[in-house]
């Protein structure tokens, strides 16, 4: 693929480590060949997230949606095996799977009637001849399947490549982030009820860089700190803002987290004043739980911390004052499409989970105080990038000059565009 | 409470919808009752609860008079400079009265152009007590009718 980009000594970027120097090209944002290399390089060979095993809790429930480019069924089959199939019917191609999601024990083409099963087998189709007899036997008119689906911790990935290595490989240190998501329920998490799916006028990988990026939030975000300011009993009483720093630390394969003291009330499990007194015992058992089940420290990292955590390519996790999972799909290179939801203990007390969804939409979310910022500034960036070819990098470089880097540096982003860059200047 | 006219209200509604056109926010959160609510319901789900399912917006009285204020100010990045905003309300109608309460439903188209135009698609309900002459809002549920929000891609204003 002929890539418009200027290849240096360290392929597409420039990871400068004398001067603690660290560039990315803005053509990378804007060039259609290169978005159409991330298509072949990067979400043909990557595991990339699809569905969460609680959106399909009940045997032949499926759910339907574009993962990495393609429209998928992620299915449990009446044995209860998760399934992930093409979206199009083995015969003349259309979508199968026309609602969101459902239950249903054969999905049925709407075109012709060709009918398959919710393991993508092919079971029937209305004609009683024009077929050699055993002409749907062999199963070679079944639904075609990505060549991996696996799951981790409920989380379940595909993957279109056949030499792909194994989800947990590719996680690397992830998984142990997964965990701390996994274990804040004793019995699983539930995604809520209620999705949220919109837009924006911006490259993909820019919603990357935002989503776990410590630096923009006193200068995007004031508005959002106002409100908290203006809000009885938001912050934890003993909270020292001092604390908040955190750190960020790269997790191998492209993956990284900012992890960071919380100020504001988490569901799990950290009680603020403005959930009253009630709230106050419900959390405090939360807490009293995780201690059991984990011991004290990581009781506390689990309770206390906040995490944004980014998985290579598309995937991220923010477990700040609710917990969300967030995967957004390139469809040019100025516009993708994004999908977020609410994760949640299956447990939890309902009036926990009614702050939980509340304070899910103080921050995040199309409508929240600060996500329509955020969007702001992508859409800004975008737009700014047609400045080129006068103006050509962007700088990533904060806390390249330090081995241990703050929450506010940019090791996050750096880790992202390396992995990127290995893929796409290979 | 008195035998409300389909006039009495289409006259409020409009005339909230004028002060949020022309951003007077101020006025705008104070139409409404200490106890109200504004609500967007999941698209796909438009009757979900809010103690429940996550919501496009789930604001009590505080946050919408937070959500007034913060769209006040330049901070506000999504929204300064001002997008132009317009409410288009027809069919309206009172879906119920009692001694305390008005219950009314509308549609609603709201443009909103900043850049690009973006259309919002809507059906609302609203639940109003009287307030002297006029009206105070104890509830707004705005429910859209979109697939998603594509491409308008959030909701920065007032709908």
């Amino acid at each position: 693929m002929n890539m418009p980009l200027d290849r240096g000594p360290d392929g597409f970027i420039r990871d400068d480590r004398q001067n603690n120097e660290f560039l990315v090209p803005r053509q990378a944002f804007t060039s259609d060949e290169v978005l159409a290399a991330e298509r072949e390089r990067i979400f043909s060979t990557c595991w990339i997230y699809a569905a969460h095993a609680s959106e399909i809790p009940e045997n032949n429930d499926y759910v339907s949606r574009k993962v990495g480019g393609r429209e998928l069924i992620i299915a449990r089959d009446s044995d209860g095996n998760i399934n992930a199939m093409f979206n199009t019917c083995s015969h003349r191609g259309a979508m199968v799977g026309r609602e969101p999601k459902g239950n249903n024990k054969a999905l049925v083409c709407p075109y012709h009637g060709w009918t398959f099963n919710m393991a993508g087998k092919m079971v029937g189709q209305p004609a009683d001849s024009g077929f050699p007899d055993d002409f749907f036997a062999d199963g070679k008119k079944d639904l075609t399947h990505p060549a991996h689906v696996d799951v981790y911790r409920d989380f379940i990935f595909v993957n279109f490549d056949r030499a792909a290595g194994t989800l947990v490989d590719y996680l690397a240190d992830a998984a142990d982030y997964l965990d701390i998501v996994a274990d804040q329920s004793a019995i699983g998490m539930e995604v809520t009820e209620g999705w949220q799916e919109y837009s924006m006028d911006a490259n993909w990988k820019l919603l990357v860089e935002n989503s776990a990026d410590g630096y923009h939030a006193i200068t995007t975000h004031a508005s959002y700190f106002d409100y908290l300011q203006a809000t009885n009993g938001a912050f934890r009483t003993d909270f020292n803002p001092t604390d908040v720093g955190g750190r960020c630390y790269s997790l191998g394969n492209g993956h990284a987290v900012i992890e960071y003291g919380a100020p504001w009330g988490r569901p799990v499990a950290q009680w603020v004043p403005q959930w009253g007194d009630e709230g106050k015992v419900a959390v405090e058992k939360l807490k009293a739980d995780l201690v059991e089940r984990h011991g004290e420290e990581r009781a506390a990292r689990i309770a206390e911390k906040n995490r944004n955590i980014l998985i290579f390519p598309n995937l991220v996790i923010n477990d700040i004052m609710a917990l969300t999972i967030r995967t957004f799909q390139p469809i040019s290179t100025d516009y993708m499409e994004i999908r977020a939801v609410s994760l949640a203990p299956k447990e939890e007390h309902p009036d926990v989970r009614r702050y939980r969804q509340y304070n899910f939409l103080e921050f995040l979310g199309p409508a929240g105080f600060a996500t329509p910022d955020d969007v702001e500034m992508l859409q800004l960036c975008q737009m700014g990038y047609q400045n080129m070819p006068e103006v050509v990098w962007n700088d990533i470089s904060k806390g390249m000059n330090r081995a241990e880097n703050m929450g506010d540096d940019e090791l996050q982003m750096r880790s992202f565009w390396r992995r990127w860059n290995e893929l796409m200047s290979a | 409470m008195a035998n409300y006219s389909r006039g009495q209200i289409e006259d409020f509604l409009y005339h909230e919808a004028e002060l949020i056109d022309s951003w007077q926010m101020k006025a705008w959160h104070q139409l409404y009752t200490e106890d109200a609510e504004y609500l967007i319901p999941p698209i796909e789900a438009p009757d979900a609860d809010k103690n429940t399912a996550l919501f496009i917006i789930n604001d009590d009285y505080h946050r919408l008079v937070q959500r007034a204020i913060r769209l006040t100010k330049k901070s506000a990045h999504v929204e300064w400079p001002h997008s132009k905003v317009r409410h288009m309300i027809n069919n309206v109608r009172i879906v119920s009265q009692s001694a305390e309460a008005v219950n009314v439903g509308y549609n609603q188209v709201v443009y909103r152009s900043k850049r690009g135009t973006d259309t919002f698609i809507c059906h609302v309900t609203q639940t109003l007590i009287a307030d002297g002459d006029s009206f105070k809002i104890r509830s707004k549920r705005v429910m859209l009718d979109l697939h998603a929000l594509r491409p308008q891609g959030q909701v920065s204003i007032i709908l």
